[in-house]
Parts: structure tokens; C-alpha cells; sequence
């Protein structure tokens, strides 16, 4: 509460960098939310093929990184422009 | 009084390095080493006798060439894809040896969390993947990316602005920032870990309790610290897994 | 731990005064630094080039060759392992050529013996046929003698008696009639 109450008195350049760091913060926070949620289902559902058709382990595997892959850079570009704005 | 003493350094602090000699910093000299070491290594395993069992470093050299045979290029390009074999594992080891620094005491930095190498590679990759793709396919290569066979022509306009985007700009830029993004937070985190053991090692307070918590930070820098690794070996693999990807589509666009 | 960041903390304040760039200035850490662009681009070129044109060729013809050798390897030890199964088969015809033929002999063997053991046991038996035969009829012989005796007999110890009762001897034949029949019953 009291940070907030310092927040408020702040002006000019020092209350945009506040804001900036405190934005920043949700930036990644709010990135990161859709990617933690596609990458459990992701492997979740990969696990269960692998489980159901251990001998398709292998491509199921390889296809479940490359989905990862795509699927983190979202939370990463988050990340980057968490960089850019907080520091 | 806690949050006085522990400041976190500029961004800047943590990432750029004093230069070695001048335009030569820590960051080209990892990238040189990796190289070195790479070519060393297989110079080395070449020299060796090729007959008997594979040991020591030939055994390294060959399973990292049959990791990417069997893991990446079979996987992913199939038989025909044979040929790419060496740029890919070059792509992996470089990739790799760059990743590796920033566990390893004294260099401790990641050579791609800086922007420069993850760039160059990237750029480097969608230059073969389109070059590969308007050799394979002519001019046609354009058209296949941009509109995929089966497309209704009254979706034509948009679907050719969103694979554009998808296929020539988003491509080299996720790769680059894939690869960036995921380094330079291994590298915060640990920085950050660092400092809370070393700021409550080093805090000037009359609370007893307080210096023994910093085995809490410092068990979490190395549980980080072997995480770290995994996340090297998997961005490498990653980087060089979508580079064969993106060639095998754009050699044969039916895949 | 502590000395890598004393090292960081160290370089942080050198990065102030010495590199002549304030820390938290310079360019963003997203910004490409030319010098480290120029020294990847460069060792990693160099690097491709070498794996490509030199490295990986010498290593993957070895390798291939091993990997040949070994198939060839392999392709020998199965020649081999056919050729003994041929072999083993041409042993086990010629094995079962002879049993063949051996239980041929035995058989052929056997059924001589068989039938010379028939032709000398029907010998025999002819033989002891005959024999009891003979006896048969000795026996028959004398067992007729001896009824005839019986006859005389019987008929003279009723002629006898007969003639006791009635003082006058009966008739021979009727007698000989009498005690057939009696002895008949």
C-alpha cells in the first residue's frame, strides 16, 4: 500500500519509469498465461500417445518439441518486450 | 532493509562485457572457441582409426552425427534430406558450444543471449531455406508458400497476407528470439539467484535467522544451474530441428 | 558462487570506467553489437565450411566404411552359417539313406527267419499229428481187444448162468444179442 502511495506521488520521468517497470511486470505476467497452458496440453496429449503407441514414440516425441517450440515463442516475444520496457 | 540492500544491477551490467582488445569482447571469443572446439573435435576423430570401435572422441563425434541423422534429418526430411547432414550439425554444435558457456564457471554467458548470434543464424537459415526452396521450385516456390494448394480464390487475398507473414517474416524472427529469449533468461535467472544468496550471505542485519536462508536461493541457483543445461542441449536442438523443417518444406512443398 | 559475482559486480563497475560505456547505457540488449555479430558470422562460416568440405566427409567415409565392413562382415557369417546348414541337411539325408537302407536288411532279415520259423513249426506240428495219430489208433486198438474180451466174457458168464436157472444152455448168439445190447445202455 505504501508503495502505491509513493507511486502516486511521484511525477515526469520517474512515473513513467515506475509504470513502465510495473507494466512490464504484467507484460510477461499476461504472456505468459496462453503458452503455460498450451504447453501442458501439448505434452499432456503426448504423453498419451506415447502411452497409448509406444512404437510411434519417436515421431510423437520429435512433433512434440517442434509444437512446443512454436508454442513458447509466444511467452518469449512476452519475455522480450518484458526487457524492453522494464529495463 | 532487505530490499535496500539487494539491487539488482542494470540489465547491461549482466550482459555486455568489457572488450578483450579492441571490437573483440567475451562473447566473440566464445563464439570463436566454439568453433574451434568443434573442428578440433572432429579433426580429431577423423585422425582416428576409422576400423575399429569408435571411443572416446570419435564415439562423441559420431553419435552427435547420428544424433542428427536419425533425431533430425530422418525425422524431418526424410532420405533426400541426407545431403543437409553437415550444415545442421554444424548448426547444432555451434549453437550448442555458444549455449554451453553460461553454466560454466569463470565464462558464465551464454554467447546467444546476446542478440548478435541468434540473429545471424536465423538470417543465415531463411536465406538456405528460401534459396533451397526457389532451387527446388522455381518461382513457383512463392506462390506455394504464399497460397497452399486447395486454397478457395475468394480467401486467396488473405490467406497470401497471413502466410506471407507467417512463412518470411515471422519464421526468422521466432527463431531468433526462440533462441535469444530462452539464454538470456536462463542467464537472468541464475544472475538473479546469485545475488539473493550472495545479498543474504553479505546482508548487515541483527536477525540470526537470515544468513542461513541464503541455502534457499542457493539451492534454487543449482537446481537452475542443471536446468540450464537441459535447456542448452533442447534450444540447440530445437534451432536446428525447425532449420531441417523449414528446408524439407521448402524442397518438397507436399510434406 | 560468491566469486562469480563478485567477478560480475567487479565487471559491472570496470564496464563503467575502463570500456568508457556507462553500465545501463550502451545499446539495448536487443540491439545486435556489430563486433559480436562480425566474430559469430565469421567463426561460425568458417566452421559450416570446414564441416562441410573436409570434417564430415572424412568422418562419414570412415564411418561408412566401418559400417560396410561390418555388413560385409555380416553377409560372410550368414554365407557361412547357410553353408553349414546345407551341410547338415546333406549329412542327414545321407543318414537317413542309410537307416533306410538298414531297416531294409533288418526287415528282409526278419521275414526269413519268419518264414523258416512257420516252415519248421508246421514240420513239427505235421510230425506230432501224425504221432498222436498213431497212438490214437494203437489206443482205439486196444481199447476194442479189450471190449471184445469184455463181450466174451460177459456173454460166457451169462450163457453159464443161464444155463444154471434153466439146465439147458442158451443160444449163443441170442446171448451175444443180449449182452450188446445190455452194454450198449
Amino acid at each position: 500500500m505504501e508503495a502505491f502511495s509513493q507511486l502516486a506521488a511521484l511525477t515526469g520521468d520517474e512515473a513513467k519509469a515506475a509504470s513502465a517497470a510495473g507494466s512490464a511486470g504484467f507484460a510477461y505476467g499476461l504472456a505468459a498465461i496462453g503458452p503455460g497452458i498450451g504447453i501442458g496440453y501439448l505434452v499432456g496429449k503426448s504423453v498419451e500417445a506415447m502411452a497409448r503407441q509406444p512404437e510411434a514414440a519417436g515421431m510423437v516425441r520429435t512433433t512434440m518439441f517442434l509444437g512446443i517450440a512454436f508454442t513458447e515463442a509466444l511467452a518469449l516475444i512476452g519475455f522480450v518486450v518484458f526487457i524492453l520496457i522494464g529495463l | 532493509m532487505l530490499a535496500e540492500a539487494f539491487k539488482f544491477p542494470e540489465i547491461n551490467a549482466i550482459l555486455r562485457w568489457q572488450d578483450i582488445f579492441t571490437s573483440f569482447n567475451k562473447i566473440a571469443l566464445i563464439a570463436v572457441a566454439a568453433a574451434v572446439i568443434g573442428i578440433v573435435v572432429f579433426l580429431l576423430a577423423g585422425n582416428k582409426d576409422a576400423k575399429v570401435a569408435p571411443k572416446g572422441v570419435r564415439n562423441l563425434a559420431e553419435t552427435t552425427v547420428e544424433f542428427i541423422e536419425d533425431g533430425i534429418v530422418m525425422q524431418t526430411m526424410g532420405k533426400s534430406g541426407l545431403g543437409w547432414t553437415p550444415f545442421l550439425l554444424s548448426l547444432f554444435i555451434f549453437i550448442y558450444l555458444c549455449n554451453v558457456p553460461g553454466i560454466i564457471p569463470i565464462l558464465q554467458m551464454p554467447a546467444t543471449a546476446r542478440m548478435a548470434i541468434p540473429m545471424f543464424l536465423a538470417l543465415l537459415v531463411w536465406v538456405v531455406y528460401n534459396g533451397v526452396g526457389f532451387k527446388h521450385q522455381g518461382i513457383k516456390y512463392l506462390t506455394h508458400t504464399i497460397w497452399p494448394p486447395g486454397v478457395p480464390v475468394a480467401l486467396k487475398p488473405l490467406v497470401g497476407v497471413i502466410e506471407f507473414i507467417s512463412n518470411i517474416i515471422v519464421r526468422p524472427f521466432s527463431l531468433t528470439v526462440r533462441l535469444f529469449a530462452n539464454m538470456l533468461a536462463g542467464h537472468i535467472l541464475l544472475v538473479t539467484f546469485a545475488l539473493l544468496t550472495q545479498s543474504l550471505i553479505t546482508a548487515e542485519t541483527q536477525q540470526l535467522l537470515l544468513k542461513p536462508m541464503a541455502i534457499l536461493p542457493f539451492f534454487m541457483l543449482v537446481f537452475l544451474t542443471a536446468f540450464e543445461v537441459l535447456v542448452a542441449f533442447l534450444q540447440a536442438y530445437i534451432f536446428t530441428i525447425l532449420t531441417a523443417v523449414y528446408i524439407g518444406g521448402a524442397a518438397h512443398p507436399e510434406h | 558462487m560468491l566469486t562469480v559475482v563478485n567477478h560480475l559486480q567487479g565487471l559491472a563497475s570496470r564496464l563503467a570506467t575502463e570500456a568508457g560505456v556507462e553500465a545501463g547505457e550502451g545499446p539495448g540488449p536487443i540491439v545486435p553489437e556489430l563486433k559480436e555479430l562480425y566474430w559469430g558470422a565469421g567463426s561460425f562460416i568458417v566452421f559450416a565450411l570446414l564441416m562441410r568440405f573436409y570434417l564430415f566427409p572424412r568422418l562419414k567415409q570412415g564411418m561408412d566404411a566401418r559400417y560396410a565392413g561390418i555388413r560385409a562382415d555380416h553377409e560372410q557369417a550368414d554365407a557361412a552359417r547357410a553353408a553349414a546348414r546345407a551341410e547338415v541337411a546333406d549329412y542327414e539325408a545321407q543318414l537317413a539313406a542309410v537307416k533306410a537302407e538298414a531297416a531294409a536288411k533288418v526287415d528282409a532279415a526278419r521275414q526269413a527267419l519268419e518264414a523258416e520259423r512257420q516252415e519248421q513249426v508246421k514240420a513239427l506240428n505235421a510230425q506230432l499229428a501224425e504221432r498222436r495219430a498213431a497212438a490214437q489208433a494203437e489206443t482205439e486198438a486196444a481199447k476194442a481187444a479189450v471190449r471184445d474180451q469184455i463181450h466174451a466174457a460177459v456173454a460166457d458168464v451169462a450163457g453159464r448162468a443161464g444155463e444154471l436157472a434153466t439146465g439147458r444152455r442158451p443160444d449163443a448168439t441170442v446171448v451175444a444179442r443180449v449182452v450188446n445190447e445190455v452194454m450198449a445202455r
